[in-house]
């Protein structure tokens, strides 16, 4: 019985984790996007394109930053979570 | 080699010296809990310097999609947007399960570039205040 619990509270956790990491797909396509844009926007103005690229780095690193959460909750979920919760079960049980 | 632009340099630039000013302000908190040590300082510098790397590639990415067709830099951005995120996924893992790294500031220091960025406005408002009004 302490197995399978111990089984589930892993396999949920590596679950959780691969779950996360589905939000890391957002932000590729978003800065595809946006990158396309403003490849269209330098086409128009060139004179621009300075402005465009500052603004570009700024808001794809923004954009970044929510797989770079997810990134790190699947790392607690797989490396800190694991252990933490396998403990509280132990100490639970007594 | 391809030059890298004027605007990624600065950008970088700004974007390390954020992380530099926020990593010692890692260091002089641990310190003043009682907790800091060389793992602290190390973990710190690695995923400091891991989190600009990827700030300058996301810079060389931007400035090479921006010469190429709206399919092409799509692309472009989508996988180099991949690759960043193994490098920070192994720079993350790396900063936690090696012991010499202290997890806690190597795991913040991925996020120091975005701290930067909210800092930003405030530097961007300075600069167009500092210049003289065109009449």
């Amino acid at each position: 019985m302490l197995e399978l619990a111990i089984g589930i509270i892993l396999g949920c956790c590596a679950l959780g984790a691969g779950v996360a990491m589905v939000a890391g797909i957002g932000p590729g396509i978003g800065e595809g996007n946006a990158v396309a844009k403003a490849c269209e926007a330098i086409g128009r103005q060139p004179e621009c394109k300075s402005q465009v690229t500052t603004t570009m780095l700024m808001g794809c690193a923004i954009a970044e930053t929510t797989g770079l959460y997810a990134l790190v909750i699947a790392i607690l979920l797989i490396v800190w979570a694991p252990g933490r919760l396998v403990d509280v079960l132990m100490t639970a049980i007594g | 080699m391809k030059k890298v632009d004027e605007t990624v340099r600065k950008e970088t630039g700004y974007i390390a010296a954020c992380t530099v000013i926020l990593s010692m302000l890692t260091q002089a908190v641990f310190l003043v809990l009682g907790r800091w040590d060389i793992s602290v300082l190390l973990g710190n510098l690695f995923c400091g310097g891991v989190a600009v790397l990827n700030f300058f590639l996301l810079g060389l990415t931007v400035q090479s999609a921006m010469q190429k067709e709206e399919k092409e830099a799509k692309e472009t951005m989508r996988t180099s947007q991949r690759l960043r995120t193994v490098l920070l996924f192994v720079a993350a893992v790396v900063g936690v399960l090696v012991p010499c790294f202290h997890p806690v500031p190597a795991l913040l220091s991925l996020f120091f570039p975005r701290i930067a960025i909210l800092f930003r406005p405030l530097f961007m408002k300075k600069e167009t205040s500092g210049k003289p009004e065109k009449e």
